[in-house]
């Protein structure tokens, strides 16, 4: 197994994910299933063979067609899967903005949901004390922070996501399509700390369909086609390459 | 199948479980405290945060379930209680029971409950169950004022004994998150599992001395008792709080094992599975 004190952040080494479409979720269906000799549906691939590496303080961008296994990517990177043949190879701590505020319990207030969320993401409890106002600055909820979150509006509630998320001092930041939160003054201030975070030399992976997005920040692409990547490039070179295929397939079925 | 792709960082899926990284997992585990008491907290809030009595419901369950109870197994049944009047000897069997019958049956529900969580980010899937189950710890503390309520109503002083009670909870714990850890597990796999969980609980109650004492079991079926650990629990409870008696070093030595290998076996099953609860929700 290749040490921690290399320059690689991920590192993707023929990656497979094979997933049964059509589970049986119950024993109904799957008794039945198992007498008639074989198991579940066929399977299905949302990657193959997929690798390549990520090198510390790389910004990359995903990009490809939804069904394309993006977000299977981030998934495995996040940990949250395990692939079915291959290896995936994490290195440092991995914080991913994946769906903001998920860990987020409606009847808390944004105070309890900071701690609970910052814990979910693995912050120790003196660094989530540490960081609790700078996490609340940055959300602008200073005036909230004791309100339960139902109360929140969508923006606010993004916001004490985003900022949670940040906060908790991560080597790797895996982003989905996210940056959309809030108002246009606080979509600024989250690019502002994507840069600072470049600068800092955190990894971050980005998946978006915002191509603008990707050429102006990142310096490497992947481009996924049918969970195979396609291109691995330079943003620029990544991004013309989809334009082209999404209007191939747009050709191909018209 | 899976060829052992490692992932670098412990807090992480990784797919083939060795007894090292089992080992490695408990110990993480102490660093997610922090993790655990937050969810518990949450867990707290969401269960009776929409109703007027708020935690005044974890007494009016067991009160009146004890009051119910009593009427029809005692006044009317007649059922011997070891001496001790019997809304005392039922409350003593009924507080464990309700502990166990309620944290499972909620931490069985606990992984699937968080879908949105655990397809999203890791941490380890474990503090899922205990949480739950903590949860319930607490409500047994609340229900346990009722029991000293009653002690001082019925005049029936506690003795020393009484100090073996937090040993024996801590083995009935352990023991009921070991039996949740696997059935948490396999309730993404087959939903059917949190009904099975159901109608076990139904079942299991009635074949537990709660609302009657063992002795009046007939001795050929003495063995269903002897091999139930609830059976075991409640019947140590009764001795030192009800009984000035110690729970009997053979018995306890018993307990401890059942707890611990329950425990052990249902952890590492849990996580075996668990690289594949994100593929499961």
């Amino acid at each position: 197994m290749p040490t921690a004190s290399n320059d690689k952040a991920i590192e993707f080494i023929g990656v497979s994910k094979r997933f049964q479409l059509a589970e049986g979720r119950s024993l109904r269906e799957f008794v039945p299933a198992l007498l008639r000799g074989r198991g579940w549906a066929p399977p299905f691939y949302a990657l193959r063979g997929v690798s390549f590496t990520v090198r510390k303080g790389e910004m990359l961008g995903i990009v490809g067609r939804n069904g394309s296994g993006k977000s299977t990517a981030l998934k495995l990177m996040a940990g949250v899967m395990a692939p079915s043949e291959g290896e995936v190879h994490v290195y440092g701590r991995v914080s991913p903005l994946i769906e903001l505020g998920a860990g987020f319990h409606p009847d808390l207030t944004g105070r309890e949901n900071v701690h609970l969320n910052a814990s979910i993401l693995g912050m120790p409890g003196r660094d989530i004390r540490a960081r609790f106002h700078d996490i609340v600055d940055f959300a602008e909820l200073r005036d909230f922070i004791e309100t339960p979150v139902k109360r929140y509006s969508s923006g606010m509630y993004m916001r004490l996501g985003f900022s949670v998320a940040i906060h908790s001092d991560p080597d790797i930041l895996l982003v989905d399509e996210v940056l959309a939160v809030g108002d246009a003054a606080f979509g600024e201030k989250c690019l502002a700390k994507i840069r600072e975070f470049q600068e800092r030399g955190v990894t971050i992976v980005l998946v978006s369909h915002a191509l603008g997005m990707i050429s102006e920040f990142c310096n490497r692409a992947l481009l996924l086609h049918g969970g195979r990547v396609v291109l691995d490039g330079p943003p620029q070179e990544v991004t013309q390459r989809y334009l082209e295929l999404m209007h191939a397939d747009e050709v191909a079925v018209s | 199948m899976n060829q052992g792709p490692r992932v670098a960082g412990r807090d992480h899926i990784g797919t083939a479980l060795r007894i090292p990284d089992f080992i490695i997992s408990l110990a993480n585990l102490w660093h997610r405290r922090e993790l655990l008491w937050n969810m518990t907290v949450r867990h707290l809030r969401g269960q009776y945060k929409q109703s007027i009595l708020g935690y005044a419901w974890a007494l009016v369950m067991p009160l009146s379930q004890m009051l119910i109870m009593s009427f029809v197994f005692s006044t009317l049944l007649h059922i011997p209680s070891q001496g001790v009047p019997f809304p005392l000897f039922l409350f003593v069997g009924l507080l464990p029971w309700n502990f166990f019958s309620t944290a499972l049956s909620s931490a069985t529900d606990s992984v699937a409950g968080a879908s949105s969580l655990v397809t999203k980010v890791y941490f380890p899937r474990e503090v899922l169950p205990a949480a739950a189950i903590f949860t319930k710890v607490v409500d047994f503390l609340f229900a346990s004022l009722i029991l000293v309520a009653m002690m001082i109503y019925f005049g029936h002083a506690p003795t020393w004994t009484i100090a073996w009670v937090p040993l024996l909870f801590f083995i009935q714990f352990l023991f009921t998150l070991g039996l949740s850890l696997p059935l948490a597990a396999l309730n993404l796999f087959f939903h059917d599992v949190r009904y099975l969980v159901g109608v076990a609980l139904t079942l299991w109650f009635y074949i537990t001395p709660i609302i009657y004492p063992v002795d009046v079991v007939p001795h050929r079926y003495r063995i269903v008792f002897d091999l139930n650990p609830l059976s075991l629990f409640i019947n140590a409870y009764r001795r030192v709080v009800l009984l000035d008696d110690s729970p009997g070093a053979e018995r306890l030595l018993l307990g401890i094992v059942i707890a611990l290998v329950t425990f052990l076996v249902g952890y590492f099953l849990f996580k075996k599975m668990e690289p594949g609860f994100a593929d499961r929700i």
